[in-house]
């Protein structure tokens, strides 16, 4: 028994990377380093308004000042900041009007990535795709169907040229710049990302996309995504990740944030597949995010879904700040771990207004030596009247070497909220297992079908096409862990 | 402004420390005393930035001064008698401000069970191979200040093979006339197939200044012996408590701990943490805070997985009343070793009091994989649906608020062992509701 245990779980080490590709495309890189400059330099080549270089600025000046924390649940890599490139972009090229013009290199890049970047594909998967390789924006499809919505779906950078009023506003109103050091990070060198904008009453007609893509070597990914639904409005926004495989590790810094205003919902989904490194623990993302919504008006809801089973670390806490009266929250997460992949990631729910709900669903599993851990708040403060909270969060663990750990804090300053909490830590049941195999279906699918039982609950969260592929994703990266 | 106050009550600890240091102790004793000087000075007093520290600010209390030497104060029979439990037949042991008071206990030539004060016991064999074998492990400064401060305490040895006929009740009151800050230490020791009950009250005569008590107790539960230890926190206003509770399990020991704590101590931090050094042991540990007025009361717990097949067993209730606040923290370990493992742990709280608060952090940190492991925590207040159920059977509102009180702390209070203890704190319960 044992030993076919090893046997798989080597096999499951050397499991391989599938989008460990990297594409050889004239870039455009700063030199290595942070400083004023090299701010000054992003925004430049942004063509950013004054006021935009200020607020960069101002947040650096807050990174400086700022130190690393010490209290997550892995211990912090060693990151020097003097030695990353933030910004590097395909070599600039005359402004693209269709997708014939864009680079061949990059085309098979996103081909090999399976996002459908030709319209063909795109109008059979119905899905508008911005895709964010390296630091720039590459292409927007779609744009004129949502632009007859009155929808506003483009790269961060135009957005910061067209509606420069809109970003204005809501730029840093939910993630300041002070949140934490890699936040002021990114608000300083964020060089790309997303915007999306529905006006009042509008559903979204399609999925909205983003696929983010490091392939420089060296070089830091710092992007930022800005949604807001206005009242009445509908959104659902998917967001996948991949990255070549090295033998360094590379930084991944985003800021994302989302507004809801009144009667508004935003359904934010992420597959996160950063490359996690080998099995030895070398190479693999940093993935060090701040994500983050704000239900500002009343009935509005915002719902976080994510898949994470890249990058080397995770360390990410997807929250909603519920402000609104009656507004929800909710949060549906899978994380699998494996080799010696760590994650530190859960969720913070902040009930403010009256009447909030919030809801968190979240799956650990980890196989190898991995650790990966459940760190959550929930926070009633004392005007949230009749405020509910329920959270689940369930940890499976293949192989007796990894480690699952929770940390919910739990605060309720009001006394008509309601709050429940519970967690489970399991290995799949042998006799689970014993009922498949006895029925035929050999151990290694055995698992992958208890596991994704056990995670169909976030699962059944995403939109169709993702569904499928975060499901083929656990299933490969979980192929042959248990005997 | 705080900082500098406080820096001057550690600068008096330290000229404390350096000023007496008892020279008929043990050499091996010094070095230990002086270990833990050495960190305690490192570390200073915890801040809100410590994550155990992250709710309790112990700023005030350490804001202000103090005297360290307690001072024979006027001891009010009545006080002792107030302390009692109706009903329990028990060895009786007191400790006024943390001296042992021989003349007031009745634990004495009992066979197979010594009780003496722990400046007695050092040249005991236990008290070198027990003596802040464990406590000092953990990172609490309050605990290294003790081990290097502390010139009273307990020292219990239960001997082996020994079934004590009564439990031993003891009595740690609060007398003192002026603002005191104590260090007590207490070593109790079960030996192989010793059982036992402890129960422990604390308490404040009225009258008494403002006391912080510092009380590190470490207990060694060994191979087979069993030990039932209550809690009874009774203190009044004036009194603050930052209560250590160490124990290491040998094989197939059995400890339960019933921890209970009611209005009227402004200040209670209880860190208890339990090790299960080998296995087939079990450990249960029971908690029911009822709190009033603008209490602060924190537990802290770590159940210690170390070994396989053990079992554990937490259940912690909280009910906040007025303006208090509860805070509870309870963490479970499963070690690497500790296959075969369940691990329970479920803490509820009713949440009354219009501006009370509760903060709790259920913690699992697990490092094996053939393990149960769960958790559960709530919050919440009076089930309207209960109440109106229970008035429209012709029950007053405010029976109807005891007795569904008294059905949440039931999940708690029927796991004791002792009936007559268990009796005593349903009544205690009762009494520190305010309803209507």
């Amino acid at each position: 028994m044992s030993t076919k245990d090893d046997e798989l779980l080597r096999e499951l080490a050397l499991e391989e990377y599938k989008y460990g590709f990297t594409t050889d495309i004239e870039m455009d890189i700063a030199p290595k380093g942070l400083t004023e400059d090299t701010v000054r330099l992003i925004s430049a080549k942004k063509n950013e308004p004054e006021w935009l270089l200020e607020w960069r600025l101002k947040a650096l000046r807050h990174f400086f000042k700022m130190e690393m924390p010490a209290w997550q649940n892995f211990e912090h890599p060693e990151v020097d900041f003097q030695d990353i490139s933030y910004y590097a972009a395909p070599k600039a090229k005359p402004k693209l009007n269709s997708l014939d013009e864009v680079d061949p290199e990059l085309l098979s890049t996103f081909e090999k990535l399976g996002i459908p970047l030709d319209e063909q594909k795109v109008l059979a998967g119905v899905v508008a795709v911005d895709a964010v390789f390296d630091s720039v924006s590459v292409k927007t499809t779609f744009r004129e169907k949502l632009k007859e919505q009155g929808v506003i779906f483009c790269s961060f950078g135009e957005a910061v040229q067209e509606h420069p009023e809109l970003v204005k506003q809501y730029l840093g109103t939910v993630v300041p710049q002070t949140d934490n050091i890699y936040a002021a990070l990114n608000s300083a060198v964020f060089s790309d990302g997303s915007f999306v904008y529905i006006p009042k009453g509008v559903r979204c007609p399609m999925e909205l996309s983003t696929y983010f893509r490091i392939n420089a070597e060296n070089t830091g990914q710092f992007e930022r995504t800005l949604i807001i639904a206005d009242e009445g409005a509908y959104v659902s926004y998917l967001e996948g990740c991949t990255a070549p495989m090295r033998d360094e590790n590379q930084l991944h810094a985003a800021v994302v944030e989302l507004v809801a205003l009144k009667d508004a919902e935003i359904k934010y989904s992420t597959v996160q597949n950063w490359y996690p490194g080998d099995k030895d623990g070398k190479g693999g993302i940093y993935n060090f995010v701040t994500k983050r919504g704000l239900c500002k008006g009343d009935n509005s809801k915002i719902s976080w879904t994510q898949v994470e089973t890249g990058s080397a670390i995770t360390w990410k806490y997807p929250g909603v700040i519920l402000k609104g009266d009656h507004s929800v929250g909710e949060f549906y997460s899978v994380a699998l771990t494996r080799n010696r992949q760590l994650a530190d990631t859960g969720t913070k729910m902040v009930h403010l207004g009256k009447n909030t709900r919030s809801k968190i669903v979240s799956k650990g599993i980890s196989a190898g030596v991995s650790h990966n851990s459940y760190r959550g708040l929930v926070k009633i403060g004392p005007g949230a009247e009749n405020a509910r909270n329920f959270t689940q969060c369930d940890s499976l663990l293949i192989g007796d070497r990894c480690g699952a750990h929770t940390f919910p804090y739990i605060e309720s300053r009001n006394k008509t909220a309601t709050l429940e909490h519970e967690a489970t830590t399991s290995k799949i049941g042998e006799d689970q297992l014993f009922y498949l195999t006895q029925r035929g279906i050999d151990p290694e699918k055995a698992v992958g079908l208890i596991v994704n039982g056990y995670a169909k609950e976030v699962l059944n969260q995403l939109p169709m096409e993702f569904a499928v592929e975060a499901q083929k994703l656990l299933a490969i990266s979980l192929e042959g862990s248990v005997g | 402004m705080i900082t500098q106050v406080s820096d001057s009550l550690y600068t008096q600890l330290v000229k404390t420390y350096e000023g007496n240091l008892p020279t008929s102790e043990p050499h091996s004793l010094d070095e230990i005393r002086r270990q833990a000087f050495d960190r305690f000075k490192s570390q200073g007093f915890p801040t809100v930035k410590r994550e155990d520290w992250k709710y309790t600010n112990v700023q005030p209390l350490v804001g202000r001064g103090y005297a360290f030497e307690a001072e024979p104060a006027a001891l009010d029979e009545a006080t002792i008698e107030a302390a009692a439990i109706p009903g329990l037949d028990a060895y009786r042991v007191v400790l006024v401000d943390g001296i042992y008071r021989a003349d007031l206990s009745t634990a004495k030539d009992v066979p197979g069970l010594s009780v003496m004060p722990i400046t007695e016991a050092f040249e005991r064999l236990c008290f070198a191979k027990y003596f802040s074998e464990y406590a000092d492990k953990t990172d609490n400064p309050f605990v290294a200040l003790n081990t290097a401060l502390f010139t009273q305490g307990l020292f219990i040895e239960v001997g082996k093979n020994q079934q004590l006929d009564k439990p031993i009740h003891i009595i740690h009151v609060a007398v003192t006339d002026r603002p005191l800050f104590t260090q007590v230490r207490n070593l109790y020791v079960m030996s192989t197939f010793a059982e036992a009950e402890i129960i422990e009250s604390f308490v404040t005569q009225t009258g008494a200044d403002h006391n912080l008590n510092n009380v590190v107790s470490e207990l060694v539960v060994r191979e087979n012996a069993k030990l039932q230890h209550y809690y009874l926190q009774l203190g009044s206003a004036q009194s603050h408590y930052l209560t250590h509770t160490e124990i290491y399990q040998e094989k197939h020991s059995l400890y339960n701990h019933y921890n209970c704590t009611f209005p009227g101590a402004t200040f209670v931090r209880n860190n208890i943490n339990v090790r299960l050094g080998d296995s087939e042991v079990e450990s249960h540990l029971y908690g029911v805070t009822l709190t009033a007025e603008n209490q602060f009361v924190d537990n802290h717990t770590i159940v210690d997985h170390l070994k396989p097949h053990c079992e554990s067993y937490e259940w912690y209730k909280n009910i906040t009343q007025d303006t208090s606040t509860a805070v509870f923290n309870g963490k479970i370990f499963v070690r690497q070793d500790a296959q075969k493992t369940n691990a329970f742990q479920q803490n509820n709280n009713m949440l009354i009091g219009e501006k009370s608060a509760v903060y709790t952090k259920p913690q699992l940190e697990i490092f094996a994989d053939d393990v149960k492991c769960s958790h559960g925590c709530t919050i919440g207040q009076f089930d309207n649906e209960a109440l109106f159920y229970l008035r429209a059977r012709g029950i007053s509102e405010a029976q109807a608020r005891v007795l569904l009180v008294h059905a949440f702390a039931f999940d708690v209070t029927s796991r004791f062992a002792n009936t007559t203890v268990r009796a005593y704190v349903e009544h205690l319960v009762e009494k520190g509701l305010k309803v209507g």
